[in-house]
């Protein structure tokens, strides 16, 4: 196994990308010898196969990782376009780690749990399904910010499409919406990018996008670039700019609350697996860019952002719940949860501390079970009934009690009952609310008390009661895959909800170096900053600063 | 007495073979058309029409291997050294290859078609050979006649070429409104030009980058109104409105020729011009060019959105990327002029592409030009579907492909020169873009199929054409600067960019 461990990340995350490519390989072979190519199920079965390995091998990520350890490890450092500083430079720590074991997990459930539900163009929907989640896993594990920008674009054209495809009536509207609102947010990021990317060049006189000096190496990267803080007009407050590009494209993609009406649509048009991946794995890309890049980078500007976004958090979590509330549709009940649940991430991220962000950490996982079991388990129904409207079932319970018994562990799970996963994610960031921001954790606190509000209401409505309309009463229940589909869902559950120290004794060596460099370059902040001015200055008239960089290195 | 010029043939040599081709397959035609059997086949038009294109391709091929030649031999060279008008560098040379590479395809994609439409004649390959004859002297010119003299030989052809098929209306309309619009331009650039001489006292580069006195007025207006013929050729706003006209109605191979060559060799004799004779002027060049760039950018992304052609939306696009092409030129490094030279390649290959899907779409003569036209066809033909997608995605500038390597390494450069509001203006245009570009990818996967049938067999020219912009654009998306393909070696694109203009930052 040892050429395997040495290259695991870059195996784990191109290995779903492979096998689409291959697919894609034997049915244009097939085309050309005019024959009809492997069949539909067998694409699946060979999906489903590949994911599973990729799952596997990132159990294995996840026993092998050393949570004794801070800092990045399994790192890869190959240079790709040297000239621009872009290297293929991929390493975990606790917080990636998770994300990849959490989309590793979801991609077979989700393509086990839509076998029946896709039925046009199923090789296509594979192949994206598998290009998605290598897009997906190449953010996760890129510490090169061209490579994390380019997976976090490239993951919108698979999601594109199979909202597009595959979604419900309004599927092009939501579609188009999806990819215009993240394009935007992400063009202004880029060039954020490019700003910071010029500023170390400035400093350091070479061009480069590795965010941590790779292994080995004492080269000044990308954290160690000071950023102008201070300044006369808030027009050169650079941090405060370049944090605030980062942040709106991280907060659309999270999404807070006014950038996220985007999320309602996309989710409800999605297909049920479109949905999962969507709430499971996407939208943690924006809470993950926040702690990999938004703090790191610009932490003195974080803290100053910071009761901007723990007010707009918590709008999320009242709003969200609020608005979940007067949902008559389940699917869109669970979109406006999402924005709820989000809206605690953001807060516990925001506490500053080691329990709210590793709550949040924690949470993020959570939330991608919980709520993806829940589309999972309205998808289930929408295929029995085709509607998804609460007023259209009622007493289900009685046809269908095996369903009835998992819907009703998933919603427990998300409002947070204890043993369960949601309860611990959730009682650490109040905990680090309580610390950090008292007011706000009292009325996050009113948010848990919602959500058991819309949830537990929703779930009598629809579970108990007599069943009142006809159609209702020959539900089939669960089939031998939907229950192998929920129980694999139940594992995490109940296993972060009873022994969460598997999981937080490999966030916290992670969160707490992460919290440590936000404070020291925080400190340090200002200082190089009006150093930076005071140089600056001196240096003002354009003709020898602008020959200077040209001497230094040949810019491309 | 008089002493015989020196003269170094080896640097006008991609010029004279392209320019012999042309008047090869001219005479070719006549020869041919006269014979009732040619090497004991019946000499049909079509047949004769296919030879002649296979004849100018060869020229073509030629042509590249010698400007690829002077590229890698790296020397400059100029034709006559006491009367120096042409200088062949690694600049011009590595555009003239480019313009002939264009070429070679879009002739490639033209003979089936315009057997199609029954208009497969020699005259169309002798005039893509003549025009791109006109865009090699172009930016091999150093001196103003020169490049007047390219542009005019490069632009006539394109006239003709837009109303080849001359029994459609739309075709005509196209021809006549480009040229009345054309030589207004090419007047304007000739008046600037004589204004240049009144005032410098000579027409060579050299002499008007020594003789331009900022100060003078005559000089500016001189300066403008070259700036403004350009503008007309490179189709940036205000100077753009023929281009969505010309573009629709010509013939889509003759769309396809034009929206890629004309562009690069324009855009090159452009950024020859203001590094080799408007040196002095840089400053305020900057804020006229930036004002283009920022219309261009705005102009040409909002109005593609409403567009139901797909020409005249890719024509639109063209005024976009224009836009962007001169943010590179505001920028105004050494980092902003590689930018816009690997920026070119890319569009060429791109742009071509999604031309090429129009054309192998095109049935019996009857262009697929509907944007509705698209709808289901992932179900009928799913590799072009896939394919055009590819080429929207990279017009979009979507990470992956060469497309966002273009807009990266233009926008890195504009940052670093500090033009940061022109850099979010173009990004959030970029945004808009995304829209129509999307919409051909939206019809073609989420809508069923309407009842026009497209065509359902590709020519070999369109599938090869399809398959080298396909792999360009994936390559030069993955590995613009350090990827290598087995047979052709290493292609570190980015450093030739750089590497082409170190002669013009030379001198």
């Amino acid at each position: 196994m040892g050429l395997l461990d040495e290259y695991l990340l870059s195996f784990i995350t191109f290995f779903p990308l492979a096998t689409g490519v291959g697919l894609l390989a034997t049915s244009a072979l097939a085309s050309l010898r005019g024959s009809a190519g492997l069949p539909a199920p067998l694409w699946r079965a060979v999906a489903l196969g590949s994911t599973t390995l990729t799952f596997l091998l990132s159990l294995r990520l996840f026993t092998a990782f050393d949570p004794t350890r801070t800092g990045f490890q399994f790192t890869e450092h190959v240079p790709w376009i040297p000239d621009y500083g872009i290297n293929y430079f991929v390493a975990i720590d606790g917080i990636s780690l998770l994300m990849v074991v959490l989309t590793t997990f979801l991609v077979p459930i989700v393509l086990l749990a839509s076998w029946n539900d896709i039925e046009r163009s199923v090789r296509t929907y594979v192949f994206f399904m598998l290009f998605l989640e290598t897009g997906m896993l190449g953010a996760f594990v890129s510490l090169n910010l061209f490579a994390f920008y380019l997976f976090w674009e490239l993951m919108l054209i698979p999601m594109y499409f199979i909202i597009g495809i595959w979604g419900g009536p309004r599927r092009i509207y939501a579609a188009v919406k999806f990819f215009l609102f993240t394009m935007f947010g992400s063009m202004l990021m880029l060039v954020a990018v490019l700003v910071v990317y010029y500023l170390s060049y400035e400093q350091t006189g070479r061009l480069n996008f590795d965010l941590v000096a790779p292994p080995g190496s004492q080269l000044p990267a990308l954290l160690d670039t000071q950023i102008p803080l201070t300044g006369e007009a808030v027009w050169w407050r650079t941090q405060f700019w370049l944090f605030a590009a980062f942040g709106l494209a991280f907060a659309i993609k999270v999404p807070m609350v006014p950038f996220h009406t985007w999320l309602p649509d996309a989710h409800v048009e999605a297909p049920t697996a479109g949905s999962v991946i969507l709430a499971g794995v996407l939208l943690k890309m924006g809470t993950y860019g926040f702690l990999r890049f938004g703090l790191p980078l610009f932490p003195a500007a974080a803290v100053e952002f910071t009761p901007w976004i723990v007010g707009l958090a918590l709008v999320g979590i009242l709003y969200g719940s609020l608005v979940a509330m007067v949902q008559s549709d389940v699917k869109k009940l669970v979109a406006y949860s999402s924005v709820a649940h989000l809206g605690f991430v953001m807060l516990g991220i925001f506490c500053f501390n080691t329990q709210g962000v590793s709550g949040s950490v924690l949470q993020m996982v959570n939330h991608g079970v919980s709520t993806g079991a829940l589309f999972v388990l309205v998808g289930m129904l929408y295929e029995r009934r085709h509607t998804r409207q609460i007023s259209d079932f009622g007493g289900l319970a009685k046809p269908m009690p095996v369903y009835a018994a998992f819907f009703g562990i998933v919603v427990m799970s998300s409002i947070g009952l204890p043993m369960l996963n949601g309860f611990v994610g959730e009682f650490l960031i109040l905990l680090g609310a309580f610390l950090a921001h008292p007011l706000a954790a009292v009325l996050a606190t009113l948010g848990v008390v919602l959500a058991a509000v819309y949830m537990l209401w929703m779930y009598r409505r629809v579970m108990f009661g007599p069943v009142e309309i006809s159609e209702n009463r020959s539900l089939v229940d669960l089939g031998v895959r939907e229950k192998v589909v929920m129980l694999a869902m139940l594992i995490p559950i109940f296993w972060i909800g009873v022994h969460p120290e598997t999981f937080l004794r490999r966030i916290e060596p992670s969160v707490i170096e992460l919290l440590r460099q936000v404070e020291e370059r925080r400190a340090v902040g200002p200082t190089p900053g009006v150093e930076m001015e005071a140089e600056a200055e001196p240096a003002e008239p354009p003709p020898p600063a602008a020959a200077e960089p040209t001497e230094v290195e040949e810019p491309p | 007495m008089i002493t015989p010029p020196e003269l170094h043939l080896t640097a006008v040599l991609p010029i004279v073979i392209v320019a012999i081709g042309s008047m090869a397959i001219l005479m070719g035609e006549v020869f041919l058309s006269r014979a009732s059997t040619v090497l004991g086949r019946k000499a049909t038009d079509i047949w004769v029409g296919s030879v002649l294109g296979f004849a100018s391709m060869a020229f073509l091929a030629l042509a590249l291997y010698a400007a690829w030649g002077a590229f890698v031999g790296g020397t400059t060279q100029v034709f006559n050294a006491s009367h120096p008008l042409l200088q062949l560098d690694r600049f011009s040379a590595l555009i003239s290859a480019v313009v002939a590479l264009a070429s070679l395809l879009s002739i490639a994609l033209s003979i089936s078609y315009l057997a199609e439409l029954r208009i497969n004649h020699g005259e169309y390959y002798a005039l893509i050979l003549l025009a791109t004859t006109g865009m090699m002297l172009m930016v091999t010119a150093i001196d103003l006649l020169t490049v007047f003299l390219g542009l005019e030989l490069m632009s006539v052809p394109i006239y003709v070429l837009a109303g080849f098929d001359r029994r459609k209306l739309r075709s005509n309309e196209s021809a006549l409104k480009y040229f009345l619009i054309g030589s207004f331009a090419s007047a304007l650039l000739l008046y600037g030009m004589a204004l240049l001489y009144g005032t410098c006292g000579g027409t060579s580069f050299a002499e008007i980058r020594a003789g331009l006195d900022p100060s003078n007025p005559m000089a500016l207006i001189g300066v403008g109104l070259v700036i403004v013929g350009f503008a007309f050729k490179i189709s940036s706003v205000p100077f753009h409105q023929w281009t969505p006209d010309v573009y629709e109605g010509a013939p889509s191979a003759v769309t396809a020729f034009m929206s890629v060559t004309v562009k690069t060799a324009a855009f090159a004799a452009l950024l020859r011009l203001l590094l080799l004779a408007f040196g002095s002027l840089e400053a305020s060049l900057t804020n006229v060019l930036w004002v283009i760039a920022a219309l261009s950018v705005v102009v040409g992304n909002v109005m593609a959105v409403i567009q139901d052609n797909v020409k005249r939306l890719l024509a639109y696009s063209s005024i976009a990327h224009a836009g962007y092409l001169l943010i590179g030129f505001v920028a105004g490094t050494p980092a902003g002029y590689s930018a816009v030279v690997f920026y070119l390649i890319v569009y060429m290959f791109m742009n071509l592409g999604a031309f090429a899907v129009v054309v192998a779409l095109a049935n019996h003569g009857k262009d697929c030009e509907r944007i509705e036209s698209f709808a289901g066809l992932a179900r009928s033909r799913p590799g072009l579907a896939a394919l055009m997608t590819l080429f929207m995605v990279s017009l979009t500038g979507i990470p992956g492909t060469a497309g966002f390597m273009a807009k990266f390494t233009i926008f890195a450069a504009a940052v670093n020169a500090g033009v940061i509001w022109l850099t979010i203006l173009g990004v959030l245009m970029s945004v808009v873009s995304v829209y129509y570009y999307l919409r051909i990818p939206v019809l073609m996967y989420m809508r069923e199929p309407g009842e026009e049938a497209p065509r359902m067999e590709i020519a070999t020219g369109e599938a090869l054409v399809l398959i080298v912009c396909a792999v360009a654009v994936l390559f030069l998306g993955i590995f613009p600067n350090d990827g290598s393909i087995y047979f052709f070696g290493e292609i570190p694109l980015l450093d030739w960019a750089r590497e082409s203009l170190e002669p013009l930052f030379a001198s």
